[in-house]
């Protein structure tokens, strides 16, 4: 069984090849404005470096943001492009889920920072999503830290991820797309 | 020889478009999924919205144009896909979906110039007869080149300032009229005359095109009318318009067919869907005695036929692209 795990939200590229919900390879890449670039390369070295050809593929993970616009739009499109092109299933997970999977909590905010300001996240202690995710602008991130526990820094697990993977549900691979939370000047 | 299928991908702007081009000029499939009316609400394209809905829809365009055939992927010898020029994020869809295509499949990459792509919407059901003048208007683009052989662009002149699509944008926003714009200011014209008196821009001997100062004095002139409180005939100042610029495009490709040795004029880009245009430039191709080549309607605007036209010379010379292609916003028609 194997698992393809796609993250492209922030300026880095993480790809992951799962065997049997172990980490199999993992390759990160620090590539700022060049995901479009690097992910399919990188996507590439993965699979030859197993040694296994891309219909071997079970199975695609894809952090859909929140994140770079850009950068989270080039991983969904490889991602449901795979799955739709392979018919495999295909799960979506938040850039903020995977901190939360990664360390045992009571009810928590997760914090993913960009730019201009910050995603929250409220997660409780089986890592389900309490309301929604909120885009705050740092001016007013840093008005609420002061008097709230909010987790910004937290190593990913990426072990923690697939051994919970069976938690979230697949999708229809036209129904995946990015989640971007901060909206658009033409959307307020 | 033996028949060539290429899968081919567009989406430099606001249109999804993938088609099966059968040696570079017979279409197997064929799909557009335009955002048209999407952008009509915001007067424009919203180049963010434009990525959007490309991230959303591009793997159903692929099912729905890979149903409409019988031609199935495994007898597909390349993707080709537009990488430049275009909305950068527009663009990187249609190029990572193109990357993974060609993964999957195990078939060659081929990068196509969205430009060129217009240029070869000729070749389809059609041949290029060498050495031809090709007159490239867009809404980016005023080119005119001249083409001794296939991928092979000399370019004669280009406009100075705005290209002509931008310029019939802009004159139908002064008008008040919606997006798009060319369309719209083509149907106002038809019902007018070409009563305003406009500046001649570029009368000279260069193959080059200027648009801005035309834009210009329609603002001076629908402001100097409002002031005195004279009406403004909005029928007439669109085909008053409409003229002046296609007399500019007239004035230049017959300096060039008297200046050089053609078989062929060729229209490309989206403003060739203008039957005004259209018609006039018939009129030169038959005092010249060359035959004129107009893209049918549906290859004039953006589509993935052109580039699959586009895309064939290149297959036949092996010129593919890696899995590192980039997409990019601007790039001349004359870059290798």
């Amino acid at each position: 069984m194997y698992t393809l795990y796609i993250d492209t939200h922030s300026n880095q590229i993480v790809i992951i090849l799962y065997q049997n919900e172990k980490v199999k390879i993992k390759k990160e890449l620090n590539s700022n404005y060049d995901h479009s670039i690097n992910t399919i390369p990188t996507i590439i070295e993965v699979l030859k470096e197993a040694q296994i050809e891309i219909e071997q593929l079970n199975e695609i993970v894809v952090v859909n943001g929140p994140g770079s616009f850009t950068g989270v739009r080039i991983g969904v499109t490889i991602a449901k492009t795979l799955a739709f092109t392979l018919n495999i299933p295909i799960k979506a997970i938040s850039s903020l889920y995977i901190k939360a999977v990664s360390f045992p909590h009571e009810k928590i905010k997760i914090v993913e920072r960009e730019k201009n300001g910050v995603f929250v996240g409220t997660f409780n202690s089986k890592n389900e999503l309490i309301g929604e995710y909120k885009y705050l602008k740092n001016s007013e991130y840093d008005l609420i830290t002061s008097e709230e526990e909010y987790k910004e820094n937290v190593p990913i697990d990426y072990e923690k991820i697939i051994e919970n993977i069976h938690t979230i549900s697949s999708q229809n691979p036209h129904g995946v797309n990015p989640l971007y939370v901060k909206k658009i000047e033409v959307e307020k | 020889m033996k028949d060539v299928y290429i899968f081919a991908i567009e989406s430099s702007c606001d249109e999804t478009s993938m088609a099966i081009v059968k040696n570079g000029k017979e279409i197997e499939s064929f799909t557009v999924l335009t955002q048209m009316d999407t952008h009509a609400k915001f007067g424009g394209v919203v180049p963010e919205v434009a990525s959007r809905m490309h991230t959303e829809n591009i793997t159903m365009v692929f099912q729905e144009t890979i149903a409409k055939s019988s031609i199935s992927m495994d007898r597909i010898d390349a993707i080709a896909v537009t990488y430049a020029p275009g909305l950068l994020g527009s663009l990187l869809v249609g190029v990572e979906f193109a990357k993974t295509l060609a993964l999957v499949y195990k078939k060659p990459l081929i990068a196509v110039n969205h430009m060129i792509g217009h240029i070869y919407a000729n070749r389809i059901d059609n041949d290029l007869k060498f050495p031809l003048l090709a007159l490239v208007v867009s809404g980016g683009h005023t080119d005119l080149i001249k083409m001794n052989k296939d991928y092979d662009f000399q370019i004669l002149g280009s406009t100075l300032d705005d290209a002509i699509g931008e310029a019939f944008d802009k004159v139908a926003r002064i008008l008040g009229l919606q997006y798009p714009g060319g369309p719209n200011v083509e149907r106002l014209a038809l019902q007018g005359q070409p009563t305003y008196d406009l500046p001649k821009p570029l009368n000279d001997s260069s193959y080059n095109f200027s648009f801005s100062g035309l834009k210009s004095s329609i603002i001076n002139l629908v402001h100097n009318e409002q002031q005195r409180h004279h009406e403004i005939r909005k029928s007439d100042l669109a085909c008053s318009f409409q003229t002046a610029a296609v007399d500019q495009l007239k004035r230049k490709v017959k300096l060039a067919l008297k200046n050089g040795e053609y078989q062929e004029l060729i229209l490309a880009g989206g403003v060739s869907a203008s039957r005004y245009l259209r018609h006039e430039m018939e009129e030169i191709a038959i005092n010249h005695h060359i035959p004129l080549s107009v893209p049918d309607f549906k290859y004039c605007t953006d589509n993935a036929a052109m580039i699959g036209a586009a895309a064939y010379p290149l297959f036949l010379n092996h010129q593919f692209a890696d899995f590192n292609l980039n997409a990019q916003s601007n790039l001349p028609i004359t870059s290798k």
